[in-house]
Order: C-alpha cells, then sequence, then structure tokens
C-alpha cells in the first residue's frame, strides 16, 4: 500500500482547494459501503462529532504511519482508520497548520494531499509512533499466540522473533502466563488444503436441526473458530446456500476431485453469508431464561436481549428449525420458557414427552 | 488544503479548535529545552489559551488530563530564583515515544497475518499494529480465529499478573481477594486462575462473570508458584461432567447408529460398552456432574437414553417429567 516515490527535492505546491476535493469525496465515497464481519470495533458510523482528544490521539497514530510511508493514496489511508475521507481530510488539514510558533513553514507539521495522495516527506513533529499501551502489548501478545497455533500458519519462527523484540520493552508482557486455547477439531488440516487448492469436498454431516447425518457437497470459502468451535463456511449443494458447518459435526470427508472457482463462490458471499449466521428470512423467537440455563443467552448469536428485575433474561433468536428449538429447551430444562411464537409454548413438554416415552 | 501559509495563521483566528490547541501544546513543550510556565505558554501560543486566566488555567488543565490519558505525561517543575514556587511543564518525548523496534519487514508482515487471522473485536489490536509501522491486511485464505480481547477488566487483570499485585472483585455476590496466577481464553472466554483469599484454595474465575471493577493492591505482594498449569486447572467440559458430588460417577447409555461415532470420538474407544444389532452403541459416561451431563444427553433427544444404573435413568425420568408437566 504504501507506494514510494523518487524523494522530490521541492514540494510542490497544493493544487487542489479543500473545496474541490470535498467535492470529489462526495462521488467516491458513494461507494457501497463496507461490509464487516462482526462487530466493528471503530465504525465510520461514529455517534456525534468525535471529541477533541480522539482526533489528537488519532492524529498521533495517524502521523508517524503516514511518515514512515511518505506517500499513501487518501483512500486508502481512510480504509485503513476506518475513517470517512470527508473525517480523514479535516483532521489532516488541521495537523498541517499545528507547530510550534512562529508557525512558519519549517516549524509546521509537514502533511498535504496531493491530487488524491497523502504526502508526509520530511519528519518534523510526531514522526515517532506513541509507546504501546499496556493493553496494547497484552493484545499484540495474545494475538501472536493465537496466530502461532492456527494450524498452517506460516511464519511461526518470525513472530517468534518479533516478540522477543517486544521482550526488549516489557519482558513481563511477553512473559506473560497468558494462554489461548484453541479448540480441536479433526479433519481442520483436510479443510485448510481443500481451501487453498479449491478443491470440492464430499461430507457427511450431523444436523442438530434435524439430529441426523446426511451427505452433503460443499466448496470452501472460509475456516474460522468463534465460541469454542470451529467452523467452514461453505457453499452448499443442498441448500443451495452458502452456510456454515460446525467441524467437530462433520463425520467424514473426502475429495470429490472437483475443482471449483474461488471467485464463483466468493462473489455469493455478500448475497448470503455476510447477512448473518441464519439469515434474516429464519423464524424469530422470544425465550425467557434464568438460573443455569442463562447460558443460551451467551452460547448462540442473539438478535436481541434485555434483563428483567428478577433477573431472569428475555433473548430473542433465530431458528433453524423447530427440532433445533425442541433440543434448545429441553436443555434449558424448567429455567426456559417460550414466550413467542404461541405454537412453540409448549414444544419443550410435548418434546420431554416424546423422549419419556422411551423410558416406559 | 492550504498548506505553509507565510503569515502565523494562529494569531489572526479568533477562536482555534481544542485539538489544533492540544496539538500545539505538546509540540511546544516537546521542542523547547526549558519548561515553560502557564504564563509563558499563554504568550508563546498566543491567543490560543483565553484571555481570561481562570479560564485559560482550566483549558490548560484538561488539555495536561487529555495528553496525560494518551500515554504522554507532562513533567511539572517547581521552579526556583526568580520565578520560585511557580510551576513549569515539559514533555521528555523518550516518555512517549516508542523506540524503533527495529522489526524486519518479514516480522511485520508476520504480524499484520497474525491480525488479520485473529480477531480480537477489541480497538487495541489494530492501534498497536499501526504503532508499529504495520497495517491491516484482509488475506483470502486460511484458519481465522476469534479470542475476544474487548473485556476492559482484561488489561487491568493481565497487568496485575505481571506486577504479582493481588486483585479485588466482587464474583457471586462476594468480595473475592485474589492472587492471580494466569489468564486462559477458551471457548469464547476469559478465565483467571489464582488463589482465592476467601476459599483459602486455588480458584477460576471467568472475566465476564466479575461483577465489579477489579482493584489493584500492591505489587509485588505474592510470589508465582512454579508448578501450576494454568491450561490444566480450568476443567473442560468432559471433566466438568466427571467432577460434581452425584452418587454415580458413570451411566450407560445407548446412542443411536447415527451419533455414535461423534460420541466415540468425544469420549474414546474406552468409554464403548458395547454395540449392538442395529448399530447403536452403549457407551459409559461420566455423570457425576448431573446438569452437565443432562445437558450432553439432552442434546441428543430421542437418539440418546440412559439404560443404568437404574438411578440414573429414574434421575433421567424425572428431569423429563418435570418438563413434562410444565404445559
Amino acid at each position: 500500500m504504501a507506494k514510494k516515490t523518487a524523494k522530490k527535492t521541492v514540494k510542490k505546491p497544493v493544487k487542489k482547494t479543500p473545496k474541490k476535493t470535498a467535492k470529489k469525496l462526495v462521488k467516491t465515497s458513494a461507494k457501497k459501503p463496507v461490509k464487516q464481519a462482526a462487530r466493528p470495533v471503530r465504525s465510520t458510523k461514529r455517534r456525534g462529532p468525535r471529541s477533541a482528544s480522539e482526533r489528537v490521539a488519532g492524529l498521533l497514530v495517524l502521523l508517524p504511519w503516514l511518515i514512515k510511508r511518505k506517500r499513501v493514496r487518501l483512500s486508502d489511508v481512510a480504509k485503513q482508520f476506518r475513517m470517512s475521507e470527508e473525517e480523514l481530510i479535516a483532521d489532516l488539514q488541521m495537523a498541517a497548520v499545528c507547530g510550534v510558533p512562529p508557525y512558519t513553514p519549517d516549524a509546521l507539521i509537514d502533511v498535504f494531499i496531493d491530487e488524491g495522495w497523502v504526502v508526509a516527506e520530511i519528519p518534523t513533529f510526531f514522526s515517532r509512533p506513541l509507546q504501546l499501551t499496556s493493553a496494547e502489548m497484552y493484545a499484540v501478545v495474545a494475538m501472536v499466540r493465537a496466530a502461532q497455533k492456527l494450524p498452517g500458519a506460516p511464519s511461526r519462527s518470525v513472530l517468534a522473533t518479533a516478540v522477543s523484540k517486544l521482550a526488549r520493552l516489557a519482558p513481563e508482557v511477553t512473559d506473560s502466563p497468558m494462554h489461548i486455547d484453541l479448540p480441536d477439531a479433526p479433519h481442520l488440516e483436510e479443510l485448510r488444503s481443500a481451501e487453498s487448492e479449491s478443491a470440492e469436498l464430499r461430507i457427511e454431516y450431523f444436523n442438530p436441526a434435524r439430529s441426523e447425518v446426511a451427505q452433503r457437497t460443499i466448496r470452501v470459502v472460509r475456516i474460522f473458530s468463534e465460541h469454542g468451535h470451529w467452523y467452514v463456511m461453505a457453499d452448499d449443494d443442498k441448500s443451495g446456500a452458502i452456510r456454515n458447518f460446525r467441524v467437530d459435526r462433520i463425520e467424514s470427508l473426502v475429495r470429490t476431485g472437483k475443482i471449483f472457482n474461488q471467485a464463483d463462490v466468493a462473489s455469493r458471499l455478500d448475497d448470503d453469508a455476510e447477512r448473518g449466521w441464519f439469515g434474516d428470512n429464519l423464524e424469530l423467537v422470544s425465550l425467557r431464561v434464568r438460573g443455569d440455563a442463562a447460558w443460551i443467552a451467551e452460547a448462540y448469536p442473539t438478535v436481541s436481549q434485555s434483563s428483567n428485575k428478577d433477573g431472569s433474561i428475555d433473548v430473542s433468536l433465530r431458528i433453524t428449525s423447530e427440532h433445533w428449538l425442541a433440543r434448545l429447551v429441553l436443555r434449558g430444562g424448567r429455567n426456559v420458557e417460550v414466550l413467542s411464537p404461541e405454537k412453540y409454548v409448549s414444544l419443550a413438554a410435548r418434546t420431554a414427552r416424546g423422549i419419556r416415552a422411551k423410558y416406559n | 488544503m492550504t498548506k505553509k501559509p507565510k503569515a502565523a495563521p494562529v494569531a489572526s483566528k479568533k477562536k482555534i479548535n481544542a485539538a489544533e490547541r492540544m496539538l500545539n501544546l505538546l509540540a511546544l513543550l516537546s521542542v523547547r529545552s526549558q519548561p515553560l510556565t502557564l504564563k509563558q505558554i499563554r504568550a508563546e501560543l498566543l491567543n490560543q489559551y483565553s484571555e481570561d486566566g481562570d479560564a485559560a488555567r482550566a483549558q490548560f488543565e484538561r488539555d495536561k488530563s487529555d495528553l496525560r490519558n494518551l500515554g504522554i505525561p507532562i513533567d511539572m517543575i517547581t521552579l526556583g530564583g526568580a520565578q520560585a514556587g511557580e510551576t513549569a511543564y515539559r514533555v521528555n518525548r523518550n516518555n512517549y515515544e516508542l523506540t524503533d523496534m527495529g522489526f524486519t519487514d518479514d516480522e511485520l508482515q508476520a504480524l499484520q497475518i497474525a491480525a488479520a487471522t485473529v480477531r480480537l473485536g477489541a480497538q487495541e489490536g489494530e492501534q498497536a499494529l499501526w504503532k508499529l509501522g504495520a497495517e491491516r491486511v484482509n488475506p483470502k485464505l486460511g484458519p481465522r480465529a476469534s479470542i475476544g480481547f474487548a473485556d476492559p477488566h482484561l488489561g487491568t487483570i493481565l497487568h496485575a499478573i505481571g506486577k504479582r499485585a493481588p486483585l479485588t472483585f466482587l464474583y457471586k455476590g462476594e468480595t473475592r481477594s485474589v492472587d492471580a496466577y494466569g489468564m486462559l481464553a477458551r471457548k469464547g472466554f476469559w478465565y483467571l486462575v489464582g488463589f482465592d483469599h476467601l476459599r483459602k484454595a486455588q480458584r477460576v474465575f471467568r472475566v465476564d462473570r466479575i461483577e465489579s471493577n477489579v482493584s489493584v493492591g500492591k505489587a509485588k505482594s505474592y510470589d508465582m508458584p512454579k508448578n501450576v498449569d494454568i491450561v490444566k486447572s480450568v476443567p473442560t467440559e468432559r471433566q466438568m461432567m466427571a467432577a460434581g458430588d452425584y452418587e454415580h460417577s458413570t451411566a450407560q447409555v445407548r446412542v443411536h447408529a447415527s451419533l455414535t461415532r461423534i460420541v466415540a470420538r468425544d469420549f474414546g474407544a474406552a468409554a464403548v460398552v458395547r454395540e449392538e444389532a442395529d448399530g447403536a452403541v452403549v457407551f459409559e459416561i461420566p455423570c457425576s456432574n448431573g446438569y452437565a451431563f443432562r445437558l450432553w444427553l439432552f442434546a441428543m433427544m430421542d437418539k440418546a437414553e440412559v439404560i443404568g444404573p437404574p438411578d440414573v435413568r429414574e434421575l433421567v425420568v424425572r428431569w423429563l417429567d418435570e418438563v413434562a408437566e410444565r404445559a
């Protein structure tokens, strides 16, 4: 991203007036908004204007990053720092008039925008990055420790030397007794190689929505772990859609011998999988959980949650099938009740009676 | 964008925004070799602070505390001589600037990939990446993990462990005082392992269940025990099923043919008691912890049946009746 150009000895005067730049911006930012897989940490949709200290904090991270790269496309910087181009221009404009008295050109922060590029060639002030906070150091170490456990992770040893350099700053952080336990799953390595070779797979998969094992043909889009389980996001012939499968529920897998086109499948991602775990066309149910069934509120992606005065929690979630809900309410026992829809209020009792019949 | 005006722009401005003033203050205090008093600062940053002395003091204090919160400490020096008693301010760049880490391109790239494949769900990861000069990337292939680093207690607890400072917090309605030994991220949760002074024994706490702020005591208050295995200290689901006080430690469970492979994988071949003609398999499964056993059993709905011992079978019937009679 940081494209280096031959160092210029004479600084070009700025060609664009701020107004012009802003006008052009409207066009570029009218693009489809970038989709985020999950809770964005620094969304561009902030509530209200940023505080002075947030703007300063951002600039003190941004400026050294720019100076290291010298010239970066404005749009790339905005994307990298999850800002709108307007916000970015406003911040850079502000920084460019800051410095030390007497505020002559050589005493100002050296940053400007030239034909859609952000240029910060000569280090003046704030050219060195801020020290990492202790939370940031721990975050890096957690990231590295988890990454080193990922199957097929490249550069384990390179990560180790990077961490040893961090250790010079804060040995107590790099030696921290902080452990990351990624779930074990069989087939992970086979899935990974199928992904990288675009190999289609036939799997036997246990579907909890029906409590049965069925054969499916899948084309892997992504492999990820979430809440202690590995999932494979894949294009599935059975449903005709991109779905998430829990890797530990894959009983067996073989290659079909067919190679699929990654780009074709990936192009469908926007329509299917990114909408969320299960899409919006699935039935919404409301449950009240308490006591030892409160795990339900933590274990599944919920649409909404609210706590009641008596300590119970009302959750609404989308269900894939009546069978799946029956299983959930049976496991929750007396500490879960269905609030709506009406037809499921007695589902737990009906399910329990059905299983009870086996014990007669 | 206007660049490098010849005249001092700030002097001509009536009102300057607080962010701009803060940057100018930081620049000024970083480059001047002598500490400056507020009076001198106001004279240098002409018109940037209020003309009213009290208002200017309030603005300055706010800027100072904001900068401090960003990790930029402002030294205060009490002057002697002609200015005896006056306070002067200075910023030592060494106190807030990162020294050159000397990362190679390969190392930076490896960190970028690590950050892209491990989702923390917290801003700290990205902030650190940028400060180290790296950037967010989006690799197309390869497994990704999410370990969750958003809990505000994490930084506090980890920092305290590094200093061997005891922690105090409210947990399940009781105030716990804990010498923390280590942490484990597992299945989307963070666990804290440490010596609990209330129970006078080693205990495990789930960080998201802490009900209060975490207060940190004096550093070096305790020694780290040598032989604590943090990972093994946090029981797995299977261990939870075996860890309880129910009078029967195992139950025989008949599992439908369609699910036998998954159960065999989870509990091992040693758990198999016998195979039946229809493909069903009877397993010997730990059930000391009735609650955990029940969750496991009912996940299989009518595809699993407890066949013995009779007490456990009766218990399952009671559980089912309890739910069956509700509606």
